[in-house]
Order: structure tokens, then C-alpha cells, then sequence
């Protein structure tokens, strides 16, 4: 008989028991391209993906595995691919399920890079885009069309930190037979699991606080199994004859997995965007201690809310925990344990005050990432949303004098004393100004 | 592959290819509340072994539309029907648990159908408790995640899976949520009533095999290896894992259904 264990035990075991060669306790890392096949029966059969197992790391990968198969465990999904970042998740996930002539409905408020790829790079190869606001559930539905084939937002959007009312928008897909995917990155499993409220497809960038520590780049998709992809008109490229494997039906043949063969299938074998099993390792060692650090993050977040609130220099503040926040019911009942680990505040005297700031911070590290342990600051103006206009930047709620600061696991008190000295630098900058 | 079969839409899997007329056919028939997909790493592989596979979803289950089946006999007759409509004069069966009740049925009642059999994780009756019953009628759900919890060895507990990337229990319950959800009821109910296992298998004249498992919570151990004693002649092996032993360890049970079907040649 199995246990139902819960998140922290499948933090620390899913995908993994003492090696039974060696007795290793920590998970090994198969730093190997190829796996010698047994004999030739074996070999077909891995080929035709008759049966488990590994032929080829670009494909998977026993390390690669088992960080699949936690993630898969802890966002409740039936099967999981992990490849080489956040964004070649979203990438194999749109080009698993849309050709040229589909259509996909999206979120306006999400991180700039999932835009430019829906936005630029999709419409190359003939799939648009419709951006709808996250939470107007009346302009979702009126944007899917007869050839959506995909529903995609962000939880928690990045940097604006809209919250999605992922179960109402789940209805909304499910009524219109279309798939929800949603990126789950800034909330992770712990906090909140998409595939329980409706979802259908988990993205991660576990770069983030799922990896944890700022070392290694990785993404994930985690397939709910909870959808019908039988329409072959529809989605022909998961339940239509796929080109190889005799041309079978990935719905037919594998069913509720029938995405992830997909995309292991088709996205990773000719794409190629594989996880290294070095980094596979690197954020599984990260998963382990995820609720003890997510807990903390959230703490943090909680007493910088209220440092930040009470601080002159700020001139407004953004987080969905706070009441005033537009989504702060939607996050009251779907991020119970809290809303995640970014605040984004404005900074009196606008742009020239918000570089003042970010210069004369120390412990606070002025980079391109969140989710790390450190305490991480950003001006997504002048860096991560610099290459968007200022119109797509209005529509992603972003302005000149915004500050990102994802909150790290540090004593709070000495963040504080160091955002204490930022603020006096962009004071100056201010009383000048005025 | 969809056939109009008396009346009603119905789904078997052939694993993605047309029937060819000289092959030896297999026919994997599925356990309560199951489908098709429980056997996902056997169809296909067979098929590329060079024979042919029906592996159908029976009435509601899977891809099947059409009123259930409510009895062990009802299903023996279906299945067999469901055959001759396809032109298969004789197959080699591999059940697994309920499965294995209805080739045992089909071997006592139309023994000129039978080629071979391979009973996996099967006995000759399956009674199931009134509480996973009830629960099946009042929480369908919970009674898949009781069933998928109990059917499964403590690698369960790990999604520990050679299939990369796969989490078991998940998909477990993903496939029984395929079917309509009274399904499960009606399968627990005609495991309960059905009482022929006995003198089916005694009538047994072919050579069989019984692939069982250790950790099995449905279907004992210790009731698979009666089945394997009242059948005259019947290889068994045990192999160290929980019910849903096609799942969890595919390879290992191919390997024996494959030298079992040496032994037919």
C-alpha cells in the first residue's frame, strides 16, 4: 500500500529511495548523455516509447526524473518535463498544442518576456494572441475564439502583482473546451496549486524560489491530466497522428499524460531544451527546505509591508496581501498562506529616486532575478521591461518610479536598516527636485 | 480505434495500427473502474512484438459509450462478441484483476476462443468491502484515490515511476475519472456477486501463467495462489509490488507475457 504523504515529506522523498546499488541517501547525479541499452529489444522499445525509461539526457534523464516526478507530486499533476528554463516551458507548451492559424487568449499583465514570445515571436509562426486583462472574466470568454487553443496567465502577475482568479477563469476554459495554462512561479506549489482550482497546465521558472538559491536555471511543466484533448480537429497535434511512432494518437495512447509524451516527444527531442542533471540536482537540493523557506519569505514580506507603509519615502505600495489591493479577495482565497514574496512600492522623486535608491542599498542585491535567499531589488523600467513601449509598459501597470523588491531570508531588521540608507540617498534626490 | 458495436459507439486499443489478418491477437482486458491506459506499456510494446492487440474500454469506461455491464458473465459475453464483430477467431487473454474473473469466465464458457491466459494480479473471485462500495456510490473520487492508494506498492507513495516524469497515484485517479463516474459501483458489485471462479478454473486445460504480486491489497496474494492451484496447469511469479503490478512493473511483466507466448508457439 502507498501513503498520502504530504508536502513537506514529498519535499524531501518524491521521485527518490536509497539507491539500492550504492545506499545513497541523497539523489545521484547521472551525469551521463546515454544509457546502454540491454539489448535491441529494449532500445526499440525506448525509441517507440513502448515503455519507460532513458535512452538520450535530452530526453530525460534519471536525475532529471526525479526532480520531475517531486514537482509533479507536489503540484498534484500526473507527469512533469523539466527543461532548461522558465521560458522554454512556455515555449514547449504553446508549440505542443498551437500550429499556425491558432489562436491563444493571455494575460496583459504578465512578465514582459512571456508577452514578447506570445507577441513577436508566435505571430512569425502564425499564432496571435489576444492580451485580455487577468481578471475581467466577461473579455476572457469573449476572446475565445473557435481556434483558441490555449488560455495562458501568471498567478501572481510579474511585476504587477495582479492576482488571477484562476477558479473562475477554469470555468470559463472548461465551458469553452480550451486548456488553462497558468505560470506558478511566484506563488510554487506551497503556497498555492493551480491544478486543484481548474488548471490544467503548471509552468514554472524554477529558477526562482522553487531552486531557491540564485544558482541554476530550470523550468517545468506539470500536466494536470485533467483535460479532454479527444477533439482531433481541435488539438490535432495531441490527439492527430503525430509523425513519428507509427503516427499514433498521444490521447489514445497515453491519455491523461498525453502532453507531457508530447512534449517529450516532439519538444524535446527537436527542440532540445534540456535541463543539465548538474542543475537538476542543484534545485532538488532547493525543493527540500521550500515550505521551511517559503514560510519565512512570506514572513519577511509581512514586516517589510509594514516597514514599508510607514515609510515617508515610499509614495505608494502594491502587494495583494494588503486590503487596498484591487485582487486582494481573489488572493484571500486562493493564496491563503500568503501572497508571495514580492512587493513592488513607488519611490518619492519618480525615476532619478529610484536609481539613487538602488544604488545606496548594500545587502540588497540590485539584479535581474526573484526567488532567491538574498534580498533581490530591481527598476523593471530601466532593466527587465526597458525593451517594451511605454503603452505595453502602462498595460502591464508598470511606471517610472517602481520599485521591485523580492523579499530574501535575511534577519529583516538588517534590510530594513539597509533600505533606511537607500531612502536617504533618494531623499536627497527628492528635496532637490523640490 | 472507434467501432460501432450494437448500437453504441466503443473504443479498443489496437496501439495506433490497423489489424493484420495473420497475426496472433492478445487481448488485454481491464479491473474495475479501469480502462485501456491501464495497460499504456503493454500495448504498444506487443504490438511492436509483432502481434495484435485489442485492448478494449469496456461499456462507459474509457472511450466507450453504452449501458455497463453489470455482471462478470455480461462482460465475458460482450467481450466476446465485441471479438467476433472484429473477425478474431482466438486470442491469447491477459486480464488484470476483474479482467482476470472474465477470462476465467471465457475460458470455462467459450473455450475455442482461447489461445493462452495470463492472470495478472487476479483470483477466482474479488469480493470487495461495502464501504468501498458505498464510497464508490457517495464519493466516487475518494473511492479512486482509496483504490490507487491501496493498489500500489510504497513506490507509490514516492512517485517513484520508470516512466519519466510520472506520478502514479496522480494518474491513476486520472484514468478512472475518464470513466462515467457510476462505473466503478457497477465493476465492485459484479466482482461481489460473481461466484464461478472456482469451477471455471478447474476447467482450465491450457497451459496458463499468473503474474501476482507480493504487496497486493486488492487482490491477496494468498487468494492468487489458490487461483494458480485449482488451475491444472498454471506458471506463476510474484513480483515485489503493490496491484497495479502493469503500471508498476511494466517491464518485468512483459518480459514474462512475452516467454509465456514462446511457450504457445
Amino acid at each position: 500500500m502507498s501513503e498520502k504523504y504530504k508536502f513537506d515529506t514529498m519535499s524531501l522523498h518524491s521521485g527518490h529511495v536509497p539507491d539500492k546499488e550504492t545506499g545513497s541517501r541523497a539523489v545521484p547525479i547521472y551525469q551521463t548523455t546515454s544509457y546502454v541499452f540491454k539489448d535491441t529489444d529494449e532500445a526499440a522499445a525506448l525509441y517507440n516509447m513502448e515503455v519507460g525509461g532513458h535512452l538520450y539526457t535530452r530526453i530525460s534523464n534519471p536525475t532529471i526524473a526525479t526532480l520531475e516526478q517531486r514537482l509533479a507530486s507536489l503540484d498534484g499533476g500526473v507527469s512533469c518535463v523539466a527543461c532548461s528554463s522558465g521560458m522554454a516551458a512556455m515555449h514547449l507548451v504553446v508549440t505542443a498544442i498551437c500550429s499556425s492559424g491558432d489562436h491563444i487568449v493571455a494575460s496583459n499583465k504578465m512578465y514582459g518576456a512571456n508577452i514578447n514570445l506570445l507577441q513577436h515571436t508566435m505571430t512569425r509562426f502564425g499564432i496571435e494572441t489576444t492580451f485580455v486583462n487577468p481578471n475581467n472574466l466577461e473579455e476572457i470568454e469573449k476572446a475565445i475564439m473557435p481556434n483558441t487553443k490555449l488560455v495562458f496567465g501568471e498567478v501572481i502577475g510579474n511585476p504587477g502583482l495582479d492576482v488571477m482568479n484562476v477558479p473562475e477563469v477554469a470555468k470559463i476554459c472548461k465551458k469553452k473546451n480550451v486548456p488553462l495554462a497558468i505560470d506558478a512561479t511566484f506563488n510554487t506549489p506551497y503556497l498555492m496549486k493551480p491544478i486543484t482550482y481548474g488548471a490544467n497546465v503548471v509552468i514554472h521558472s524554477l529558477t526562482k524560489w522553487i531552486g531557491g538559491h540564485g544558482i541554476a536555471i530550470g523550468g517545468a511543466i506539470i500536466n494536470g491530466g485533467n483535460f479532454d484533448w479527444g477533439n482531433k480537429e481541435k488539438f490535432p497535434t495531441i490527439s492527430g497522428s503525430h509523425f513519428a511512432l507509427n503516427g499514433i494518437s498521444f490521447w489514445e495512447e497515453f491519455g491523461p499524460s498525453a502532453l507531457t509524451a508530447k512534449i517529450r516527444a516532439e519538444g524535446m527531442y527537436n527542440f532540445g531544451p534540456s535541463l543539465s542533471p548538474n542543475n537538476a540536482f542543484y534545485i532538488l537540493q532547493g525543493i527540500e527546505t521550500l515550505s521551511l523557506r517559503m514560510k519565512k519569505h512570506i514572513e519577511n514580506t509581512k514586516m517589510m509591508l509594514e516597514f514599508l507603509k510607514e515609510n515617508e519615502a515610499v509614495s505608494w505600495l502594491r502587494h495583494p496581501d494588503l486590503q487596498d489591493h484591487p485582487d486582494h479577495k481573489i488572493a484571500k482565497k486562493i493564496l491563503p498562506l500568503g501572497s508571495g514574496s514580492i512587493i513592488v512600492f513607488g519611490i518619492k522623486g519618480g525615476r532619478d529616486a529610484g536609481k539613487a535608491f538602488i544604488e545606496n542599498v548594500k545587502l540588497s542585491s540590485h539584479l535581474a532575478n526573484v526567488g532567491d535567499a538574498k534580498t533581490l531589488l530591481i527598476h523593471p523600467g530601466s532593466t527587465t521591461h526597458s525593451h517594451l513601449s511605454s503603452e505595453a509598459m502602462k498595460m502591464s501597470g508598470l511606471t517610472d518610479d517602481l520599485i521591485r523588491l523580492s523579499v530574501g531570508l535575511e534577519d529583516i531588521e538588517d534590510i530594513k536598516i539597509d533600505f533606511e540608507k537607500g531612502f536617504k540617498a533618494a531623499a536627497k534626490i527628492s528635496s532637490k527636485r523640490s | 480505434m472507434y467501432k460501432d458495436f450494437k448500437g453504441n459507439k466503443v473504443y479498443f486499443s489496437t496501439g495506433g495500427i490497423n489489424l493484420v489478418n495473420d497475426r496472433e491477437t492478445l487481448c488485454f482486458v481491464h479491473g474495475a473502474g479501469q480502462n485501456h491506459y491501464s495497460f499504456t506499456q503493454q500495448i504498444r510494446y506487443f504490438v511492436s512484438q509483432g502481434y495484435n492487440v485489442v485492448a478494449p474500454d469496456f461499456p462507459g469506461h474509457g472511450f466507450s459509450e453504452g449501458n455497463q455491464t453489470t455482471s462478470i458473465e455480461e462482460d465475458m459475453l460482450w467481450l466476446a462478441e465485441l471479438l467476433a464483430s472484429l473477425k478474431i477467431e482466438k486470442a491469447t487473454f491477459i486480464g488484470h484483476s476483474q479482467g482476470c474473473l472474465t477470462i476465467l469466465e471465457l475460458a470455462e464458457k467459450k473455450p475455442e476462443l482461447v489461445r493462452g491466459l495470463v492472470f495478472v494480479a487476479g483470483a477466482m473471485s474479488i469480493p470487495v468491502n461495502d464501504f468501498l462500495i458505498d464510497t464508490s456510490i457517495d464519493n466516487p473520487e475518494k473511492a479512486y484515490d482509496l483504490m490507487v492508494t491501496w493498489g500500489q506498492d510504497s513506490y507509490g507513495s514516492f512517485s517513484i515511476s520508470d516512466w519519466p516524469g510520472h506520478n502514479h497515484l496522480a494518474e491513476g485517479n486520472a484514468i478512472m475519472k475518464l470513466n462515467d463516474s457510476s462505473v466503478l459501483t457497477t465493476d465492485l458489485k459484479s466482482c461481489n456477486l460473481y461466484e464461478n471462479g472456482k469451477q471455471a478454473a478447474s476447467k482450465i486445460k491450457i497451459n496458463c501463467l499468473a503474474v501476482l504480486a507480493k504487496f497486493d491489497m486488492m487482490t491477496p496474494l494468498k487468494k492468487g495462489l489458490q487461483m494458480v492451484e485449482n488451475i491444472k496447469q498454471c506458471d506463476y511469479k510474484i513480483l515485489e509490488c503493490g496491484h497495479f503490478l502493469p503500471i508498476e512493473k511494466p517491464k518485468e511483466l512483459n518480459a514474462l507475457i512475452k516467454n509465456y507466448l514462446n511457450t504457445l508457439k
